[in-house]
C-alpha cells in the first residue's frame, strides 16, 4: 500500500468535488482495500462515501429501490426483497462468506473487479491492470475464465451474482456526479473488453452509483439464482444463471434469463428467453431451450467444459423452478 | 477419588487462550526498538539476476537497510535440513517465488511498500518444468540413506512382469496428483532477538521440532547450536510445513545481529506459497495381479515424484503403502524423482502416504468391480498379518475389525454395487470405502521430560515437544495426572520453548507414543526424589526412615502409619518443589515388531445429475491405533485428517505454468480447501484396545493416519455414483459432466 489522502465528506456534492481518475471511492472496501494491498490499484485519493445519504431499501409501484451503500446482508435480508425477488435474496446469500456480506455494498458489488488471477498478480502481465501488456490469461491457467465476451486482450470473468440476477430483471442503474444525474439500463452499464478491458462500464471519472431500481413485473416473484461451484460455499460461480418466469398454468408465458461464471459481463440470453415463451415446462423444451446458449463461446484451454455446464446449469435451474411450481 | 483423565473427552489446557486471544503465536511477540522486514522474491523461475536498483527503496521513508545478493548476509545452507541453498549469497534463480532481497524498516508498511521499489533485472534461463517430459532418475532418500527397496518376488518367480502374467486377472491405472501446500493458518513468522553482546539468540518462530529448528537456524547463522534458543508455545499448523525453518528464521536473525536491534519478518500469504515447501505434484502407476476370486499374486507400483532442485523433500509414495497394506506374493516398486525448477517441498502430512493410498486403494476399488466381490470382503481376502514378504508382525493390529465395524456403523450393506443405481431427485448417490495405514511408532532417538511436583499441591509437566494444534500440551497434561494420580486440575504442562528438557519432535505422528514414556519415567524419577527428600530432610515427619518404608499414591506419600499429601510434605519439610527430568527410549521391541496405526473410512457421496458437483453426505472412519490418550484431540485429529483428504479428493490444487514456473493459485482465494459447508458430521469411531507393545499406555499415533486413504474413499464413492473413475485429482465437477 502506498500513502493516500482520505477524506470522510457528509454529502455527494463534497465528495464528488475533487473527485477524478486518480479517486477511489471507499464503500465497504472488500475489493478496493484488497487490491490495495496487493498493489493492483494505487489511488492518490481515497473518498470515504459511507456518511453520504445514498441508503434505503424501499418498494413502491416502480418496483424496488435500492441505495448504493445498503449492505449485502441488509438487502439479502430485506421481507420485500425475499417475497417479490427471490433471486436476488439468493444471489446475494450464494457471494461471498457471511462477514464480507456485512460490509460489501450493493454500489461496490456491481463495481467488483474481476478475479482473474493474473489481474491480481502484478508480477504478471495483464490489460486489464496495464493497458498494452498483454493477456497472461490467454494462455496460462484460464480453468475460471469467460467464453463469452471475451477479447484477444481480455478474457476476465465478470465475478458479480448480484450484477446477474439484476441484469435479468432489467435493472436500472442511478448515477451521480457534479454534471447531475442519469439512469441507464444496468446491461449497458457493463462494456465489453474489446481492446479496452481497463475500462469495464459506462462510469465516467468522478460519477458515483447513487442506486438502482428493479423494475416491478410479473416474473420477479418467480425466480431463482443458481451457481455452480466447486467449493459449497465462499468462491466464485463457475457458471450461475438467473432465472425469472411468469407462468400461466403450465405454461411459460415470458422468462427473463442471465448467466454469470462464463461472461465478461452479465450475460443476458434472450434467445433463451424467446425459446421459452409460450412453451410448457418440459425436459425437452428446455433442453431445447437451452442448446444456443453457448453460441459464440470461445473456450480457452482449459474451460472447454463451460458451454456445457452453462446449459446443464440453466437446465437445471429451469427445471428446479418448474418443480417449485 | 481421581479419576483419570486418560481416554475421556479433554478439553485443550490452552484452548481458552486460544479462543480468547490471549494466546501468543510468534508474530504476537513484543519486542523494544523492533524492526521490521519485508520479502522480494523472484519473478523469474531460472537464470541470474544481472543487476538490482535498491536505491529507491533504500531511500524510501523507514528503511534502515537492503539486503541483497550484492548486500549479504552471510548465511550458508545445513546439509540435510532443508534447502540447499542460503538466500541472498548468489544471484542464482533456482524458482519463481524465490527470495531476492530483503527490507528491513521502522515499520511494516514501510518496509513492504519499499520492497516493491526494488527493481530486478534476469539473465533468463528456460526454467525444467515438466513434470511429464523432464527425466526421470532413480529415487533417493535423505542423504546418506539408502533409497528403500522392497520388491519382494516369490521363489521362482523371475519378475513382476511374469507374475502379473501369470495373474487371472490384471487391473492397471495411472494417477495424477497436482501440487498441494500445507496451507497452515498461522502465517510463518519470526521475531529474532540477540542479547546485548550478541552471544544469544532467541527465535520466536512456530515449529514442529524446536530443538532441530533452532540448531538448523544456528548453523545457516554460524554460531553454535547452545547460542540459539526457540520459543512457540502456540503453533498455527505444521502440516509438514514447519519440520524445518525456512530462511525467514535465519535472515531475519541475521539481519538483527548486523542491525543490533530485534527484527520481525512475517510472510504474505502468497509468499507462504513459495518460501515454504509443498507437496510434490506425483503420477503414478498400479498394476495388480489377482486370481478370480480377489486373491493378489502381484503388486506392482511405480511413481514419479516431482522434486524441486533446492530440496528437501523426496516421495517415496509407493514403499509406504504397497509394501506394506496387503498380503501378496509378489511386490515391486519403482520410485522415481523429476528434478524441476519449482519451489522448495516439504514433507505435507503423510507424505508418502496420502498419495501411494489413493493411488492403491482406488485400484483396489477397481480390483474390487474388476472381479465382482464386495470392496470391503477383497480386503479381508488379502489381509497381512505379517509385513508382505517377512514374518515380522506388527506389535498390534485390528485392520480386519476396523472394516467390520465401519461397514456396520456406515450401513455398508445398502451399497449397491452397480454404479449410478442409487438416484435421489437430482443426485446420484454413491458409497465408497478405503483403508488407512501410517506408522505409529515412537521416535528411535532418546525423548525427555520433567516433571515437578510443587508445594501448592500442583505439578509442572515439561517437554520441548511442539503442539501445532494436535493437543501435545494437553498430553502431557494427562499424562502426567494419570501417573501421579492427581486431578488435571494440579497439573500444569508446557512445551515448545528449547530452555525445556527436548521432547518429541511433531513429526510422523510420532509424538504422543514417544511422549508418554518420558512423561511416566519423570513421574517415576519425580517421586523417587520426593521419597528421597521424606527420608533425608531433618524437617520431615519420615526423616531417618528407609526410602522402602514409602509409598506414593494418588498425590500422598504414605508410611509408617501415615500419608500427607506431597505439597503438604514440601511445605513442611521448606521446599519450593522436587523435580526429575527423564529419558524414554524404544528397547529392542523397535526391531522385532512393525508399528502401524490402521483405519477403515468408509463415505457417501451425491453427484449431481446435472451439473456434476460431488458433496460428500456421510464420512466414517473406524480407527485402530491402540489406547487413546485424549478422546476429543484424537478425534479433532482424525477429523481434520479426513478433511484433508477430503480437499485433496475435491478441490486442492496448485496448477504450475509451464511456461513460467509461477504457481497459478498462490493465494488462499485460488488455492481452494474446503469450507465448513463441504464437510458433512464426520463420524470417527476408535477400537481403543491397547498395544501390548509400544509404551506402558499402549498409546499409537493417529496425527496423519485421516489424510491416508479418505480421499480415495471419496474417489471410490463418486464412481459407486457415477461409473466414472476420475485418476487425476481433485475430482472437479468439469470431470464428471
Amino acid at each position: 500500500m502506498r500513502a493516500y489522502t482520505f477524506t470522510q465528506p457528509r454529502g455527494v456534492r463534497e465528495a464528488l468535488a475533487d473527485a477524478g481518475t486518480d479517486t477511489a471511492f471507499l464503500a465497504g472496501g472488500t475489493t478496493l482495500v484488497d487490491l490495495m494491498k496487493l498493489d493492483v490499484v494505487t489511488p492518490a485519493r481515497v473518498v470515504d462515501i459511507n456518511r453520504l445519504p445514498l441508503r434505503g431499501i424501499t418498494l413502491d409501484r416502480d418496483g424496488l429501490h435500492i441505495g448504493a451503500l445498503e449492505r449485502m446482508s441488509d438487502v439479502a435480508a430485506d421481507r420485500n426483497v425475499r417475497r417479490d425477488y427471490p433471486m436476488i435474496a439468493q444471489a446475494l446469500e450464494l457471494s461471498a462468506s457471511a462477514q464480507l456480506r456485512n460490509m460489501a455494498s450493493i454500489g461496490g458489488n456491481l463495481l467488483q473487479r474481476t478475479r482473474c488471477g493474473y489481474f491480481r498478480d502484478v508480477t504478471t502481465p495483464c490489460n486489464k491492470r496495464e493497458p498494452g501488456s498483454g493477456c497472461s490469461a490467454l494462455t496460462g491457467i484460464n480453468r475460471t475464465h469467460a467464453i463469452l465476451g471475451t477479447s484477444d486482450a481480455c478474457v476476465a470473468t465478470h465475478p458479480s451474482d448480484l450484477a446477474v440476477a439484476l441484469v435479468a430483471l432489467g435493472t436500472d442503474v442511478h448515477l451521480v456526479s457534479g454534471q447531475g444525474t442519469r439512469t441507464v439500463p444496468l446491461d449497458t452499464f457493463y462494456t465489453l473488453p474489446g481492446s479496452t478491458p481497463h475500462l469495464e462500464n459506462v462510469l465516467r471519472p468522478g460519477e458515483l452509483i447513487a442506486g438502482i431500481t428493479v423494475p416491478r413485473s410479473m416474473w420477479a416473484a418467480n425466480s431463482v439464482y443458481l451457481k455452480i461451484r466447486d467449493r459449497q460455499s465462499y468462491e466464485f460461480a463457475l457458471t450461475s444463471a438467473a432465472v425469472a418466469v411468469e407462468w400461466r398454468g403450465r405454461t411459460i408465458r415470458q422468462a427473463r434469463i442471465a448467466a454469470g461464471g462464463v461472461g465478461t459481463k452479465p450475460w443476458r440470453l434472450p434467445a433463451v428467453e424467446s425459446a421459452l415463451a409460450g412453451q410448457p415446462a418440459t425436459a425437452d423444451v428446455f433442453e431445447a431451450a437451452v442448446s444456443a446458449a453457448a453460441d459464440g463461446a470461445r473456450p480457452l484451454s482449459h474451460n472447454g467444459f463451460k458451454p456445457a455446464l452453462l446449459r446443464r446449469t440453466l437446465v437445471r435451474a429451469l427445471t428446479v423452478l418448474a418443480e417449485s411450481r | 477419588m481421581t479419576v483419570s483423565p486418560l481416554g475421556r473427552d479433554i478439553d485443550r489446557v490452552d484452548g481458552r487462550a486460544k479462543a480468547t486471544g490471549t494466546a501468543r503465536y510468534s508474530a504476537d511477540y513484543p519486542a523494544a526498538n523492533l524492526a521490521h522486514a519485508y520479502l522480494v522474491t523472484s519473478t523469474i523461475a531460472r537464470g541470474t539476476i544481472s543487476a538490482m536498483d535498491t536505491t529507491a527503496a533504500q531511500n524510501a521513508p523507514g528503511v534502515i537497510r537492503v539486503y541483497s545478493p550484492f548486500n549479504k548476509l552471510g548465511l550458508r545452507p545445513v546439509p540435510g535440513a532443508g534447502e540447499n541453498y542460503a538466500p541472498l549469497e548468489d544471484t542464482q534463480i533456482r524458482f519463481r517465488g524465490q527470495i531476492i532481497a530483503m527490507v528491513v524498516a521502522e515499520r511494516l508498511e514501510q518496509a513492504r511498500d519499499a520492497a516493491r521499489l526494488v527493481h530486478t533485472t534476469y539473465d533468463e534461463q528456460t526454467p525444467r518444468l515438466s513434470l511429464a517430459d523432464e527425466p526421470r532418475v532413480p529415487a533417493t532418500g535423505p542423504p546418506g540413506v539408502p533409497a528403500p527397496s522392497a520388491t519382494v518376488l516369490a521363489p521362482g518367480v523371475p519378475s513382476i512382469e511374469a507374475a502379473l502374467a501369470a495373474s487371472d486377472v490384471v487391473v492397471e491405472a495411472s494417477f495424477h496428483q497436482p501440487m498441494q501446500h500445507p496451507a497452515a493458518m498461522e502465517l510463518h513468522s519470526v521475531l529474532a532477538e540477540w542479547n546485548s553482546d550478541q552471544t544469544q539468540l532467541i527465535l520466536y518462530s512456530g515449529a514442529q521440532l524446536p530443538h532441530t529448528s533452532a540448531m538448523v537456524a544456528a548453523g545457516r547463522l554460524g554460531v553454535a547450536p547452545t547460542a540459539v534458543r526457540l520459543i512457540a508455545p502456540y503453533v498455527g499448523g505444521g502440516f509438514g510445513s514447519r519440520v524445518f525453518p525456512w530462511y525467514d528464521a535465519a535472515l531475519a536473525a541475521a539481519a538483527a545481529r548486523q542491525l543490533n536491534r530485534p527484527v520481525k519478518l512475517v510472510l504474505s500469504r502468497e509468499q507462504v506459497f513459495t518460501v515454504v515447501g509443498h507437496r510434490s505434484a506425483v503420477n503414478q502407476t498400479i498394476k495388480l495381479g489377482a486370481s478370480r476370486d480377489g486373491v493378489l499374486n502381484a503388486v506392482s507400483h511405480v511413481s514419479d515424484a516431482a522434486v524441486p532442485f533446492v530440496g528437501y523433500r523426496w516421495m517415496q509414495p509407493a514403499v509406504d503403502v504397497s509394501a506394506v497394506l496387503y498380503k501378496t506374493p509378489n511386490v515391486a516398486f519403482d520410485q522415481r524423482h523429476v528434478m524441476l525448477d519449482v519451489p522448495p517441498a516439504c514433507a505435507m502430512r503423510a507424505p508418502n502416504e496420502a498419495p501411494g493410498a489413493f493411488a492403491l486403494e482406488t485400484a483396489m476399488d477397481e480390483l474390487a468391480v474388476a472381479t465382482g466381490l464386495d470392496p470391503v470382503e477383497l480386503r479381508l481376502r488379502n489381509y497381512a498379518t505379517t509385513v508382505p514378504g517377512t514374518d515380522r508382525r506388527w506389535s498390534s493390529k485390528h485392520l480386519d475389525d476396523c472394516y467390520r465395524i465401519g461397514a456396520q456403523r456406515f450401513g455398508w450393506s445398502a451399497r449397491r454395487a452397480r454404479p449410478g443405481s442409487r438416484v435421489d431427485g437430482q443426485w446420484l448417490v454413491g458409497m465408497g470405502m478405503a483403508s488407512a495405514i501410517y506408522p505409529g511408532g515412537r521416535r528411535p532417538e532418546p525423548i525427555q521430560a520433567r516433571v515437578q511436583l510443587r508445594d501448592d499441591g500442583t505439578a509442572l509437566v515439561s517437554s520441548a515437544t511442539a503442539d501445532t494444534g494436535t493437543g501435545a500440551t494437553t498430553l502431557l497434561a494427562i499424562t502426567g495426572a494419570h501417573g501421579l494420580g492427581i486431578p488435571l486440575r494440579r497439573v500444569r504442562s508446557e512445551a515448545g520453548d528449547t530452555a525445556l528438557p527436548q521432547g518429541a519432535p511433531s513429526v510422523g505422528s510420532t509424538a504422543a507414543a514417544s511422549t508418554v514414556p518420558a512423561v511416566e519415567a519423570a513421574v517415576e524419577g519425580a517421586v523417587a526424589a520426593l521419597i528421597q527428600e521424606a527420608v533425608s530432610n531433618p524437617l520431615s515427619p519420615w526423616h531417618g526412615a528407609n526410602s522402602e518404608e514409602l509409598t506414593y499414591e494418588k498425590g500422598q506419600l504414605r508410611g509408617r502409619g501415615q500419608s500427607m499429601p506431597f505439597g503438604r510434605l514440601l511445605t513442611t519439610i521448606d521446599r519450593r518443589n522436587v523435580e526429575a527430568t527423564a529419558t524414554a527410549q524404544p528397547g529392542p521391541e523397535a526391531g522385532e515388531y512393525k508399528f502401524h496405526s490402521f483405519g477403515a473410512h468408509f463415505c457417501e457421496v451425491r453427484v449431481n445429475r446435472y451439473t456434476g458437483e460431488p458433496r460428500i453426505t456421510r464420512f466414517t472412519t473406524v480407527v485402530d491405533a491402540g489406547r487413546i490418550v485424549n478422546a476429543q484431540a484424537a478425534r479433532s485429529q482424525l477429523v481434520g485428517g479426513v478433511i484433508f483428504g477430503i480437499g485433496h479428493a475435491l478441490l486442492e490444487d496448485d496448477p504450475l505454468e509451464l511456461d513460467t514456473g509461477r504457481v497459478a493459485a498462490g493465494n488462499m482465494a485460488d488455492y481452494m480447501v474446503p469450507v465448513n459447508a463441504d464437510i458433512p458430521a464426520i463420524d470417527v469411531h476408535f477400537l481403543d484396545r491397547p498395544d501390548p507393545v509400544i509404551n506402558s499406555l499402549g498409546a499409537r499415533g493417529l496425527g496423519e493416519l485421516g489424510t491416508v486413504g479418505s480421499a480415495a474413499a471419496v474417489g471410490n464413492a463418486i464412481f459407486n455414483a457415477t461409473g466414472k473413475r476420475i485418476r487425476s485429482l481433485p475430482i472437479t465437477l468439469d470431470k464428471l459432466l
